[in-house]
């Protein structure tokens, strides 16, 4: 338990041993991972990208009732509005009501620089509690205050005495971490360090019930329920409609399905112990607080890729059948959802089959992605995974067996994305938001690798990804259009160069 | 209290410095921090400006140092140099600027001696130092204009008074800037005057460097930019006049005989123009005088947001709509001396209903709704209704708890998209009446 117990979390590049520069093929990179020359690479040039705490940020803005103090000064956090956007969308399509996350900057000064902002903080937690009478208070810790030497979690643990509202400190200065996905560890830790994961006597039950020898029927009751019940954790890339469709599958399985921990509430996280298994649906995004469960409270997990595309559709839902002895359940599902999304497939394919397709975004994400479309006779000519960690060593174990020969680079660049696309003109590209205006530029369509406008994850994604992809190979004239008429900053002689040949051991 | 903020509506100056180097054409930043400033802040500034977007060599193409822990500690020259090598390489600009951030501003990097190492080979590249704890957004807008002009831009011995520099308007804090600008520029050249907006899309590089010719600078913001042009004056010998950003025909006539009065334009020039101008404007507002006259479409009106703009906003509604102007609210965080050269310039100013400083939106949200009223159980009640409510878009959740029609008019702006679009000027005005009459017959 030693890392839990610390004031800020490892970041990944310590504790997994994390990369953001690689280029090479299907087979080599978890080689390079394995052999550590991989966390060596870096690059003599760099574009913007984001840091741990935007991300950190975008988990910590689904929680109820919460108010996040942003410690820096004004700029970081800026995607505040984004994320209040976003999450109002979300509690929208989940049915939860208005959105009353409030933020708040203690944009430090110069004076704050150096004598120390930890007054300024004080203060500001006392007020956001008065003011705005939060269920949480969030404090979120960025460079600034971490090179100078703010003591926030000192901060933190005293002030809990002060003020109504539960409060947490988030580490996550975006200095310390190459790879964005740190954020999650940060977050989790957060949670795990500062709020309660079981339920409370006389809050959320009547222990005298449980104490009373002739309410048996309860206690068995309570246990079988229990027994039965398994945690799903989500993440902002997951929206409504892949939740729905994961659960509509673990029903199937006869489970009782909890959702955590994005859109929980302080109360609903004190239930996340009554669980018998902890479920997730990403390598790189839950281990931290799995293993944390874990420890502390005896509940197995399930880590298996991602439910995206039948294959690992199949591989994910019988892992967890077989904690409750229901594989054979779980392939008579598959078996069936198999048959029937295929027959709807069938209207698709001959669009999108032989298609030669470019994909980046998340390191497990995009990989599941491109098994899916190589499974139904797309040509995959990249997969650009965003960062790597070695929490993805199960499915990039599988793409180097499907994809031995095919060119892997980890990479956020767009400088080299559009030297490839000027190279090797795909048909399409799947990508993270944020990418597409710049793929547009180049005059080819582009579909999002995740999105909140449709499911992804399961049978109904599947068919909603492939349907959407379809479309986007339907008259290209506006990224055509575009891309004569706009100028990119790159010289000429960038796209004779070979698109990784900024990378360097 | 103190300098905390409750939803900021600005950034630290490298967000500012960012905005602004982006709409210079063919100026390049480098961004000596980590990855994420960069990418968060210019994301961030082009989503809540109206979803502005990122152009050239702006938003995730930005190039970077991407600071990291080791830098921190052993300090981040060489990357930054490294860097540089390949950003001269790779990418086509006519001027390169390293800005820096927290991170280097806190270990104090040698920011200058790197980038004099490539001054002597003759590379166009200077530096600005952008801490993003002394300054917001406003001021590295100022910074960066400041360096280039006041300390790079050679001093030109030929004056044109032709030739007018307009400033004051920040690129995306300023979500109009772009149709502002180009209805600024459209009216001063009626005049016979050419133009440097720097920012809208005909500018070029040339812009940039003939700034120091022009025989005026028009400052559109009682505030920001007042110490860069007064150091201009001193370096270059230009005067500057500060006018209020002219929105609809009362306001851009008014503008048009100061800045003719200035560069003494004949009258019957002037004359002629605001004599067509009008023409043009009115012949709109006769036609829709049927619906705003018919509807009643006459409210109490709240208007937030920035220095520059809120009050010109203000006194349209209330001059060419007669609508009753209840809260003019400037949602700038200002430092002492920024404050004390407003407040000077407020004095003795037509300023329309009751004028307030307020940095958090909680707070707006409480003068927006005492100013309203709420309804006590009587029977008859004065509830300053109907009202309309112009701010950013995080007045939105307030208006529409109200049921109040609204519309952005101040950054952020992420509820609507604005691409050409202005509200100054002739045409600016007829457009802001275009928006709100919008908003009123959309339930229709
Ligand atoms: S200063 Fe640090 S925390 Fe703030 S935006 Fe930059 S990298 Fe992120």
């Amino acid at each position: 338990m030693k890392n839990y117990d610390q004031n800020e979390p490892l970041v990944r590049d310590i504790r997994l041993s994390a990369a953001d520069s690689f280029y090479g093929k299907g087979c080599d990179l978890l080689k390079c991972a394995e052999g550590g020359c991989l966390c060596n690479k870096n690059r003599s040039f760099w574009q913007a990208n984001s840091c741990q705490l935007s991300l950190s940020l975008m988990m910590a803005s689904t929680i109820e009732n919460a108010a996040i103090i942003i410690h820096s000064p004004v700029g970081c956090g800026v995607n505040m509005s984004t994320l209040y956007s976003n999450v109002t969308g979300g509690r929208n399509k989940r049915g939860l009501g208005q959105n009353n996350l409030v933020w708040l900057s203690t944009n430090m000064q110069k004076v704050d620089i150096i004598n120390g902002g930890e007054k300024k903080l004080r203060e500001l937690i006392r007020y956001t509690d008065r003011e705005y009478r939060p269920e949480l208070i969030f404090v979120v810790a960025a460079c600034a205050p971490s090179i100078i030497g703010d003591d926030v979690d000192d901060i933190v643990n005293s002030e809990k005495e002060n003020i109504a509202a539960d409060l947490a400190a988030i580490h996550c200065p975006g200095f310390k971490s190459r790879v964005v996905a740190s954020a999650y560890d940060s977050f989790y830790h957060a949670l795990i360090r500062h709020l309660k994961f079981e339920p409370e006597p006389y809050i959320d039950y009547n222990p005298d019930n449980y104490a009373n020898p002739y309410n048996g029927d309860q206690t068995a009751l309570y246990r079988y329920n229990k027994a039965r019940t398994v945690n799903l954790f989500n993440a902002t890339s997951m929206n409504p409609d892949d939740e729905n469709e994961i659960v509509r599958l673990l029903q199937a399985l006869d489970l009782n399905v909890q959702i955590y921990t994005e859109y929980s509430s302080r109360d609903k996280l004190r239930f996340i112990s009554e669980a018998s298994l902890n479920i997730s649906m990403c390598d790189v995004h839950d281990d931290y607080i799995l293993k944390y469960l874990e420890e502390k409270y005896g509940i197995p997990y399930v880590i298996q890729g991602m439910p995206l595309g039948k294959k690992a559709i199949r591989e994910w839902l019988l892992k967890i059948a077989g904690f409750f002895g229901k594989e054979k359940d779980a392939e008579k599902i598959c078996d069936y959802e198999e048959k029937r999304l295929d027959e709807a497939l069938k209207p698709f394919l001959k669009t999108i089959r032989g298609k030669r397709v470019i994909m980046g975004g998340g390191v497990v994400r995009i990989a599941e992605e491109a098994r899916m479309l190589k499974e139904l006779g797309m040509d995959i000519i990249t997969i650009r995974p965003y960062h790597y960690d070695n929490e993805a060593g199960g499915v990039y174990s599988e793409v180097a067996e499907e994809f031995p020969d095919t060119p892997v680079a980890v990479s956020t660049q767009v400088f080299e994305l559009i030297n490839q696309l000027k190279k090797y003109k795909p048909d399409i590209v799947v990508e993270h938001a944020g990418k597409h205006g710049w793929i547009s530029k180049c005059g080819i369509p582009s579909v999002n690798l995740f999105s909140q406008a449709r499911p992804f994850f399961g049978y109904a994604g599947e068919y909603a990804f492939i349907k959407n992809l379809a479309f986007h190979l339907q008259n290209n004239s506006y990224a055509k259009n575009l891309s004569k008429n706009v100028r990119l900053p790159y010289h000429k002689n960038w796209y004779e160069k070979d698109p990784y040949s900024y990378i360097k051991d | 209290m103190s300098s905390c903020i409750e939803r900021p509506r600005t950034t630290c100056s490298l967000g500012g410095a960012l905005s602004t180097i982006s709409a210079l054409p063919g100026v390049i930043p480098i961004s000596h921090t980590t990855s994420g400033c960069a990418g968060n802040l210019s994301g961030t500034t082009a989503f809540n400006s109206g979803y502005c977007g990122s152009n050239y060599c702006s938003g995730q193409s930005v190039p970077v140092s991407n600071f990291n822990e080791s830098n921190v500690v052993f300090g981040g020259a060489g990357r930054l140099r490294e860097e540089l090598i390949s950003t001269f390489e790779l990418i086509d600009g006519k001027l390169y600027i390293v800005l820096t951030g927290c991170m280097s501003e806190i270990i104090a990097d040698d920011v200058q001696g790197v980038v004099s190492e490539f001054q002597n080979e003759g590379k166009p590249l200077i530096y600005v130092n952008t801490p993003s704890f002394e300054g917001d957004a406003f001021e590295g807008y100022e910074l960066v204009l400041d360096k280039i002009i006041n300390d790079q831009l050679p001093v030109s011995s030929r004056k044109d008074k032709s030739i007018i520099n307009v400033f004051g308007i920040v690129p995306q804090f300023d979500p109009f800037f772009r149709g502002d600008l180009g209805e600024i520029k459209r009216i001063l050249e009626r005049l016979g005057l050419r133009v440097n907006t720097l920012f809208t899309n005909d500018q070029t590089y040339k812009n940039l460097t003939d700034v120091p010719k022009a025989g005026l600078n028009i400052l559109l913001s009682p505030v920001y930019g007042v110490d860069l042009l007064k150091k201009f004056e001193k370096r270059h010998g230009t005067p500057f006049i500060t006018e209020d950003l002219p929105v609809g025909a009362i306001q851009t006539e008014a503008f048009i005989r100061h800045v003719a009065k200035a560069l003494d334009i004949d009258s019957a020039t002037v004359n002629r123009v605001i004599k067509e101008e009008k023409r043009d404007y009115y012949a709109y507002l006769e036609r829709a005088a049927d619906l705003i006259s018919d509807s009643e479409f006459k409210y109490y009106a709240d208007v937030v947001g920035n220095a520059t703009g809120t009050l010109s906003y203000a006194r349209f509604l209330r001059d060419e709509l007669g609508f009753v102007v209840e809260n003019s609210v400037i949602t700038d965080f200002l430092p002492k001396k920024k404050e004390k050269i407003l407040k000077g310039y407020l004095e003795g100013k037509d300023i329309p209903g009751n004028l307030s400083f307020e940095t958090d939106t909680y707070q707006v949200t409480k003068l927006l709704k005492n100013a309203m009223g709420q309804p006590n159980g009587d029977f008859y009640i004065d509830l300053h209704t109907p009202r309309f409510v112009f701010g950013s878009t995080f007045e939105k959740d307030y208006a529409v708890k109200n049921a109040l029609p609204y519309l952005a008019i101040s950054y952020p702006v992420y509820d609507r998209t604005i691409l050409s679009k202005g509200y100054a000027g002739f045409r600016g005005g007829l457009q802001l009446m275009e928006d709100i009459l919008c908003v009123l017959v959309a339930g229709r």
